[in-house]
């Protein structure tokens, strides 16, 4: 896209001065624990006990641990689940929040506050609203419906989670769709209301081709994030990830098989390598898509 | 999301009256429109705030009231505060309170200040390294933090810094996805701005200050709302670092609450209400600022 | 190519170990003589007492300074969760408190990396002052001595839900007394609630396990052996059970506290607890508490279940004598007694369930659950393997859940888990 200015009224080490404090911090507090976490996954080490390098027996053994692929399995359906979801949802949303009637604001804030409450808080609400005695089966069971075990089937476990992750993401990704729609000018729309289009081809034709960058974005953002998803599984399915462990996600196994006193470091760092291999590959499949399409 | 099924817009029934309202370009909206439009707005608007009005009423349940009855029931019979009151008898909330504002505080300076720096410099500066320090950033985004949380602890107290306020602000301090953020909205401003304020012989600190900055605004106000709420709401990581119970942030201490020998439904409550009550003032206090910002354009891929 | 990837993965093993090296390095000693003046500064970190108990501590600790001047005791107190992360981050980097509250299965991995003190060696002075089963708790298998002063100990009552019970034609004043009596109930209640109501809220753990007489490791300690028939026996009746819908249909996800509370709503009709639990019911479920019926805990060893709290000292803090005489005072017969009177736990010293407090009926219900765990206390038995992580509790978990769910035999489940366990502690 566009090229940087020129600038000859700079010192040499300035571009230096103004990213050293961030260059700092995320190089002593994330890339150089994550260089040890690299060194960990080729040893045994536990918690308390130092390890010895082991050459590839964590990855070897990786490939022979059912829960590495239910894992895996989980984790890739949480992107398929959740991603097409924050893409469209959202900017649905946005579009009803964009016009300035009475109260909008009202809205706009009760829409984010989601957002903004701790996924500790959200999780212990959603765990109590979705129980077997909770509201929603109450409510399902005055219907008629009858009650659902939200938290006791594998499957629907799963999808509950993704259900409060979309739900705690929302109002997030509609405020990133608010500040891309700002940008559509408003003629297009115009034009395409005078050429006889209807609201959806109006959408179809206009509003999406607009925003389509950020849409990539929002893929990007929310894929990679799926894919480490932690919390919702835990708090819903608890620690142990639900019936038979079979709602492990691949980040819950790290926390599992590496924390506490008992810890396997050298596994769970192989695990954590994993996992960070795969969002790489992730990111960068977004963003190849993407050129793609701009070109 | 049945509910969303259920509740499809019926069709207008009047339309007659001359609708005056109308929109961020002065044009008129239909009444039809209108209808649907808040019918739509107010679904969504169970859908989001409903839960948090649970939790609130659940604090608000006295003693006597069984709060697990089948069904359920949703307005306490008799509201009262005390449960407030007993959550700051349990735990010094205010103590813990001051030292999570300490530490969001903390955060959100940093993190406007560093991530504005580093994406100015790689939207904008020309340098070697810059592709290389680019992709520094979007790596360690990536970083799982499940499985670095003991490296940072030892690299903490190598640097003598575990146990102190400082210690639980430094790792996230300045967020690379924060830096990416800054990085992306500097991108987006048209070249022009500060090539007029080059040829007025601006260096490149003030052209940073005075003419770039102010243009990203929105983008600075997400990196701060973010970081405020990062702070506010992380939990292991404090409990890591810190091991005086003075120095406790807010989460650690409501933890309190879920008591070793019993566990009080409406206290927990009470206390994830005071926890949340904050971020959504905050919010709210914030939030024309930050949708007018938003819009401005700043976060765009 | 290999020889040189080895060697340099070996290198770089090398140089960033030492950086976040741990446990048992050998920085700052400290030294296993008790025997000195008892003075200096100590820290002293409990695991989420505070709330409740702040003045009890603060009276204790001032008690303390004032019988040995000199001293200094700084208490912390870790919020309930998160507490083995908090250890795992201090004993790695050396940050661990000189006193700290711990549980046998925490204590079992601090002691093999050194960290906890030896009290046979160190304090095996006042091994006599504590009940025998209490003092051993803390024992390793597979190491020599003993890591941890016991201190409260907790058991309790099965309650049971009388208004239940009564629907579904079960004779209210006649619980389960046995297991067998005990399945047979739960099918009967799930048989006549049309499967809504369920007796049992949770899977099988290791406890229970070794309550219904299974032997879990053998002799020596060394490996895990509770895939024997009558593992297999109480596995495959949990799957009837789960089958008929008299083990909650969520209990392969359940957690202590959610099955607490589906008691509370009336989901299930039968669950342990303390004399703490009644306080609850009456405060959160009223009518509940009005229905409260109370039974021994059902045991076919004839030994109850029992957890235990234990006080460890850090081999390496800088006031050995100090840290030894504070770890003791918190749980002398005198102190424990005073912390049983605030709270429903019980003193592990010997002689103190004699007290009257522990033997003299005065009406109540409270009263009434507290002796009878008390008497039961005397030959109560921490089932639960010291050596049995978190790790193999959750191997355990979702083994016995894939047996119940049909996925595998109850047999193959258990061999899996038996395995898992002890590959663990092979690692380990």
């Amino acid at each position: 896209m566009a090229t940087p200015v020129r600038i000859r009224r700079q010192l040499p080490f300035s571009p230096w001065l103004f990213a050293a404090p961030g260059l700092l911090v995320t190089g002593a507090f994330v890339l150089y624990p994550f260089v040890s976490t690299l060194v960990n996954s080729f040893t045994d080490r536990r918690t308390l006990l130092p390890g010895h390098f082991v050459d590839l027996a964590n990855f070897r053994e990786l490939l022979h641990d059912d829960m590495f692929w239910t894992g895996l399995r989980n984790s890739t359906l949480y992107i398929l689940g959740v991603v097409p979801a924050l893409v469209i949802l959202p900017l649905l949303l946005a579009l009803l929040v964009q016009k300035n009637i009475p109260g909008i604001t009202f809205f706009r804030s009760a829409f984010y506050t989601p957002v903004v409450a701790s996924i500790v808080v959200v999780g212990l609400i959603w765990v109590w609203l979705l129980d077997e005695r909770g509201l929603v089966n109450s409510l399902l069971e005055t219907v008629g419906i009858g009650r659902v075990g939200f938290l006791s089937d594998q499957w629907l476990l799963l999808l509950s989670a993704m259900a409060v992750t979309v739900w705690k993401g929302l109002g997030y990704y509609m405020i990133i769709y608010l500040a891309a729609l700002a940008n559509v000018p408003r003629e297009l729309h115009e034009a395409a209301a005078v050429d006889g289009a209807g609201p959806v081809r109006r959408f179809l034709s206009v509003t999406v081709p607009a925003v389509r960058s950020t849409m990539v974005l929002v893929a990007a953002l929310s894929s990679v994030a799926a894919f480490k998803v932690f919390s919702e599984v835990y708090l819903m399915a608890g620690p142990s990830g639900g019936p038979a462990g079979e709602d492990t996600t691949l980040v819950m196994l790290v926390q599992r098989t590496g924390t506490g006193l008992t810890g396997r470091v050298g596994y769970a760092s192989a695990l954590s390598v994993v996992v960070f291999v795969v969002t790489v590959a992730l990111m960068l499949l977004v963003l190849r898509a993407d050129r793609r399409d701009e070109s | 999301m049945s509910v969303l099924e259920k509740v499809r817009p019926e069709p207008p029934v009047t339309v007659r009256k001359e609708p005056r309202v109308t929109d961020e370009h002065g044009r008129r909206i239909h009444v039809g429109e209108l209808v649907w439009r808040y019918l739509l707005l107010l679904v969504v608007l169970a859908l989001t705030v409903g839960p948090f009005l649970w939790q609130l009423s659940t604090s608000l349940k006295g003693p006597t009231e069984d709060i697990y009855s089948s069904p359920p029931s949703f307005l306490p019979a008799r509201p009262t505060l005390h449960n407030y009151t007993r959550v700051a008898d349990t735990i010094p909330v205010w103590d813990y309170a001051l030292n999570s504002l300490k530490v969001a505080t903390a955060n959100v300076v940093t993190n406007c200040v560093g991530s504005a720096l580093a994406g100015y410099a790689l939207a904008r500066l020309r340098f070697r390294g810059r592709r290389v320090t680019t992709l520094a950033f979007v790596l360690a985004m990536l970083v799982p933090v499940e499985g670095i949380v003991i490296a940072q602890f030892t690299t903490m107290r190598e640097l003598g810094l575990n146990n102190t306020l400082i210690g639980v602000v430094l790792p996230g301090a300045i967020g690379a996805m924060n830096v990416l953020l800054m990085r992306n909205a500097f991108r987006n401003l048209p070249y022009e701005i500060e090539e007029a304020a080059y040829v007025d012989g601006a260096d490149v600190w003030q052209r940073f200050l005075r003419v770039a900055l102010p243009s990203v605004k929105g983008t600075l106000a997400v990196v701060a709302i973010f970081a405020f709420m990062g702070a506010w709401d992380d939990f292991l990581w404090p409990l890591i670092v810190l091991s005086d119970p003075s120095k406790f942030t807010l989460t650690i201490g409501l933890n309190y609450l879920h008591g070793t020998f019993a566990n009080d439904e409406r206290l927990v409550a009470a206390g994830t209400v005071i926890a949340v009550a904050p971020l959504i003032a905050l919010f709210a206090c914030l939030q024309r600022y930050f949708f007018r910002g938003v819009g401005e354009g700043a976060v765009k891929g | 190519m290999p020889i040189s990837r080895r060697a340099l993965a070996a290198a770089a093993v090398a140089l960033v170990l030492p950086l976040s090296a741990c446990g048992s390095g050998g920085d700052g000693g400290g030294s296993a003589d008790a025997s000195g003046k008892v003075e200096g500064d100590i820290t002293f970190q409990t695991w989420n007492l505070r709330a409740n108990f702040k003045s009890y501590f603060d009276g204790l600790i001032a008690d303390f300074e004032k019988k040995y001047p000199g001293t200094h005791v700084k208490w912390i107190d870790q919020p309930a969760e998160g507490y083995p992360d908090k250890l795992s981050a201090d004993a790695g980097g050396g940050t661990l408190p000189d006193v700290v509250n711990v549980s046998p299965d925490l204590v079992a991995p601090l002691a093999r990396a050194g960290l906890a003190l030896d009290l046979d060696k160190a304090a095996g002075k006042y091994k006599p002052e504590y009940l025998d089963g209490a003092w051993a708790s803390h024992q390793v298998p597979g190491m020599s001595g003993t890591y941890a002063f016991p201190w409260y100990l907790n058991t309790g009552p099965l309650f049971y839900n009388k208004a239940l019970f009564r629907k579904a034609g079960i004779d209210p004043d006649q619980p389960p007394k046995t297991y067998d009596e005990l399945f047979a109930d739960a099918l009967q209640m799930a048989r006549k609630s049309g499967g809504k109501v369920a007796t049992l809220a949770n899977v099988p753990t290791i406890e229970d396990f070794g309550r219904y007489g299974v032997t879990l490791m053998n002799k020596q300690g060394t490996a895990f052996a509770f895939n024997d028939t009558k593992g297999v026996a109480l596995l495959t009746k949990y799957k009837e059970l789960y089958d008929a819908k008299a083990l909650d249909p969520q209990a392969l996800t359940a957690t202590p506290e959610s099955s607490g509370k589906k008691f509370l709503t009336g989901a299930v009709a039968m669950n342990p607890g303390s004399a703490l639990d009644l306080d609850n019911f009456k405060k959160n479920a009223p009518t509940l508490y009005r229905n409260i019926g109370i039974t021994d805990q059902i045991t076919s060893t004839g030994h109850v279940n029992m957890y235990v709290m234990g006080v460890m000292v850090n081999s390496r803090t800088k006031h050995t004598p100090a840290a030894v005489a504070f770890a003791h005072f918190v749980t002398d017969a005198q102190n424990q007694m005073s912390f049983a009177k605030k709270v429903a736990i019980f003193p592990s010293t010997a002689g103190s369930l004699n007290d009257p407090y522990f033997t003299k009926e005065d009406g109540t219900d409270e009263t009434r659950v507290r002796i009878a765990a008390a008497k039961s206390l005397k030959g109560a038995v921490n089932y639960t393997p010291v050596l049995f992580s978190d790790q193999m509790k959750t191997a355990l978990r979702n083994e016995v859940a894939k047996a119940l769910q049909g996925k595998e035999s109850p047999k193959q489940a258990l061999d899996n888990a038996v395995n898992a366990a002890n590959r663990l502690l092979q690692q380990g």
